[in-house]
């Protein structure tokens, strides 16, 4: 596998770099950007693999950015974020950002976040799978309905394959949590919450009667019974 | 009204009633001066005009004529009737008059006191009132006796009946225009009042629904202002009022919001160095196998310190998120068995290096409790922390159970315990149990305080029984969704030590604590000690 790359869009040059140090150790090629205003314009010119975003910028927003990159890509983005309060980290998720790592991290739980945004998805499974009227290409990471494709990101198509590839099973969120985002006892619970709900809005016909993503009151989600 | 309508009947009915009375005894005087005039002009005629000689129908004649003088005195004849009779009881005389009556006295009205009483009594005149039958219907009336008298044939009673029916007139009239003007006075006393009610409770009623609205958080509420009496002053002073409320309130929310902001900027402004210092550290730590033996340690000892740094920055910023109220909970069902369970888990390699086995008793909570598990999951790891780092390697026991309105998790060591000025003070921002002890597990001393802080914002409680040499145990208590919890469903006092510690109330900064469950027993004497938080409010 060619190396992967990962833009860092930091305005504190000290981190980025240090952050630089770390990834580049573990065999990353890397990639900056101090200027939310550029931000953009630099994911065009980079195409990285990932993006590891600061959510405080001069210039543009970290939320905004995060819209816009999203509105164009499913690249996965891990925001880095130094507020501790919760709606900050909601509001980042529900812009688009796959994962999340606090400031002051440490090089640990960052080079695992971005390992498990950057692996190889599912080799286990194969071939074609059913979800209520959906169609699942697992190899060709499709995703259709009566042959209209629909686009999801890399963490929702997986999200939603982890949930079908057992259609019997209910998944908790601290299952979902360990098997999609690779947390051992971490139980961030709103990242399941937020990436149910924008995997939903993409995939239900009406997003208030799921049936592709059904939940079960009180334990998780499963996956609905393949229709047609 | 009632009051003054009440006032009204009572000053009007002894007006009534007095002057009835009166309007009678003027009447009944005027009756019997009239009977005395009358019993004597027929005295004298008597007197003068009976003598030996009389046949008996001159003393009829006599008796006729006699009856026709009394009639001259009498003022209101066509209302007087008249009876003449004979007292009973005397001897046979030579002369005899009829007992001679008009038509319409009826002698039976007569009682027998009364005749005995005119017999017996021959100058005073005597009185009945009597109730007078006539054709347009009962009449109340007045007999006044007197006796007579008569040379020769004896003694006489005569009686006088004196219809009262124009007095009973005048005070039925009287009454009734009394009736009227009470009831007119009532209606004007009514109306008095309800005009006044308008004009001054109308006004005070509005500023009590004012200042309702205000206390409820409408600040910009204000009472409309007229004229210049007292209670446009009134009205004026309160608009005063809720201006200045108003303005301090918004200036404090102005504070409020720079304070949250300000520790918002502090939090990334120090992170994203102490990031940049995290990561260093860490990179330099994993090599340190490679570097001699000073520079090793040198590593080594920069990288704790960070570690503490980070823990003390974070805590510091936790609370002072609770200080400015910015705290908020994330309510999510979260079973608190399957939690501890968790949380056991992952601090077992910590207690595996004290040689500290964790144990876990589970009888109740094995529901979905509506609590933020983030906190109760800090809360708990801050309690294992503590008891592993003072348990002395001895067991920790972690309890978890509920009842129909609170659940609650208790964390028991049986390590060195504490007295009870120690235990008073465990929840002290930066407090330490033993300042000469050997840190282990470092921690920045705010972690109990974060915990309380933690159980208030869920309107439960953290308490602690603690004794030395027994070890220690702390007690996180959480209402169930909508119950109002004050027992929590764990002993505070753990069974296993004898004595029993009783859990005494004693609420920091003198507020109240629920009532726990066996506080009968807290007169005994036990050097246990236990002590709690308040909840408070936010």
């Amino acid at each position: 596998m060619s190396e992967q790359t990962i833009l860092v869009v930091d305005d504190d040059p000290a981190l980025a770099e240090m952050i630089g140090i770390v990834l580049a150790g573990e065999g990353y090629e890397l990639e900056y950007c101090a200027d939310g205003a550029d931000a953009l314009d630099r994911f065009h010119e980079v195409r990285p693999d990932l993006v590891l975003l600061d959510l405080m910028l001069p210039g543009k927003d970290g939320i905004q950015i995060c819209t816009e990159i999203r509105a164009e890509s499913g690249v996965p983005i891990i925001m880095l974020t130094a507020k501790g309060d919760p709606t900050d980290i909601v509001l980042g998720l529900e812009s688009g950002a796959d994962d999340y790592v606090v400031k002051p991290f440490n090089p640990k739980e960052l080079v695992a976040r971005v390992r498990t945004r950057l692996r190889p998805q599912h080799a286990a499974d194969t071939g074609t799978m059913r979800v209520a009227d959906l169609e699942i290409d697992v190899d060709g990471h499709r995703v259709s309905r009566g042959g209209e494709p629909i686009a999801l990101t890399p963490l929702e198509f997986e999200l939603l394959v982890t949930l079908a590839s057992k259609p019997n099973q209910v998944f908790s969120r601290e299952m979902l949590l360990e098997q999609v985002w690779g947390y051992h006892y971490k139980a961030d619970t709103r990242l399941v919450n937020v990436h149910v709900q924008r995997l939903r809005s993409k995939v239900e016909r009406d997003v208030d009667n799921p049936v592709v993503v059904t939940t079960v009151r009180g334990v998780g989600y499963r996956a609905g019974a393949p229709q047609g | 009204m009632i009051l003054s309508t009440l006032a009204l009947v009572g000053v009007f009915g002894y007006m009534s009633a007095s002057v009835g009375q009166n309007l009678f005894e003027t009447r009944r005087d005027d009756a019997l001066i009239e009977a005395v005039q009358a019993s004597n002009a027929m005295q004298q005629i008597f007197d003068e005009a009976v003598t030996q000689n009389l046949t008996s129908g001159e003393v009829d004649a006599l008796q006729d004529s006699a009856l026709a003088a009394i009639s001259g005195i009498i003022s209101s004849r066509a209302t007087t009737e008249y009876a003449m009779l004979r007292t009973d009881g005397q001897s046979e005389t030579l002369l005899q008059m009829n007992d001679v009556q008009s038509q319409a006295f009826d002698t039976d009205l007569l009682t027998r006191d009364l005749r005995t009483a005119v017999a017996d009594a021959s100058e005073t005149p005597f009185y009945q009132s009597v109730r007078i039958e006539t054709a347009s219907g009962d009449q109340p009336g007045l007999i006044v006796g007197t006796a007579v008298e008569v040379p020769l044939t004896g003694q006489y009673e005569l009686y006088l009946m004196t219809s009262l029916q124009s007095t009973q007139e005048t005070l039925d009239f009287m009454q009734l225009t009394m009736v009227l003007g009470g009831l007119a006075l009532i209606a004007l006393i009514g109306m008095i009042t309800w005009m006044v009610a308008r004009l001054i409770v109308g006004p005070v009623q509005t500023a009590a629904d004012s200042s309702a609205r205000i206390a409820a958080g409408e600040l910009d509420v204000r009472i409309p202002v007229h004229g210049d009496d007292e209670l446009a002053k009134l009205g004026r002073s309160f608009n005063d009022m809720a201006d200045s409320i108003s303005r301090q309130i918004n200036e404090l929310a102005t504070l409020s919001t720079v304070q949250q902001r300000f520790v918002s900027d502090v939090s990334h402004e120090l992170r994203t160095p102490l990031t940049t210092i995290r990561l260093a550290g860490d990179v330099l730590h994993d090599r340190r196998a490679g570097f001699d033996p000073v520079t090793g340690r040198t590593v080594e000892l920069l990288y704790t310190q960070i570690q503490r740094f980070e823990q003390l920055l974070a805590d510091l910023l936790e609370l002072s998120r609770f200080d400015a109220g910015a705290a908020q909970l994330e309510i999510e069902p979260t079973n608190l068995v399957r939690l501890a369970e968790r949380e056991i888990e992952a601090v077992e390699p910590l207690a595996a290096e004290h040689g500290t086995q964790l144990r876990l008793v589970a009888p109740g909570g094995h529901f979905e409790a509506e609590v933020d598990p983030r906190r109760i999951r800090r809360i708990l790891q801050n309690l294992l922390g503590n008891a592993i780092d003072h348990g002395e390697g001895r067991p920790v026991v972690v309890t978890v159970d509920s009842s129909t309105d609170a659940a609650a998790i208790a964390v028991r060591d049986h390590g060195v315990g504490m007295t009870e000025e120690e235990a008073q003070r465990v929840f002290d921002r930066f407090w330490r149990a033993d300042p000469s002890r050997q840190r282990r597990t470092g921690g920045s001393g705010l972690g109990l305080s974060i915990s309380r802080d933690d159980a208030a914002l869920h309107g439960g409680w953290i308490d602690v029984w603690s004794m030395p040499g027994q070890g220690t145990q702390f007690r996180l208590t959480l209402p169930r969704a909508g119950a109002h919890a004050v027992a929590s469903p764990i002993e505070l006092a753990p069974d296993d030590t004898q004595p029993l510690a009783l859990p005494v109330a004693m609420p920091r900064e003198g507020e109240g604590r629920p009532e726990e469950r066996g506080s009968d027993e807290a007169t005994l004497v036990d050097p246990s000690v236990s002590t709690t938080t308040e909840e408070v409010d936010r």
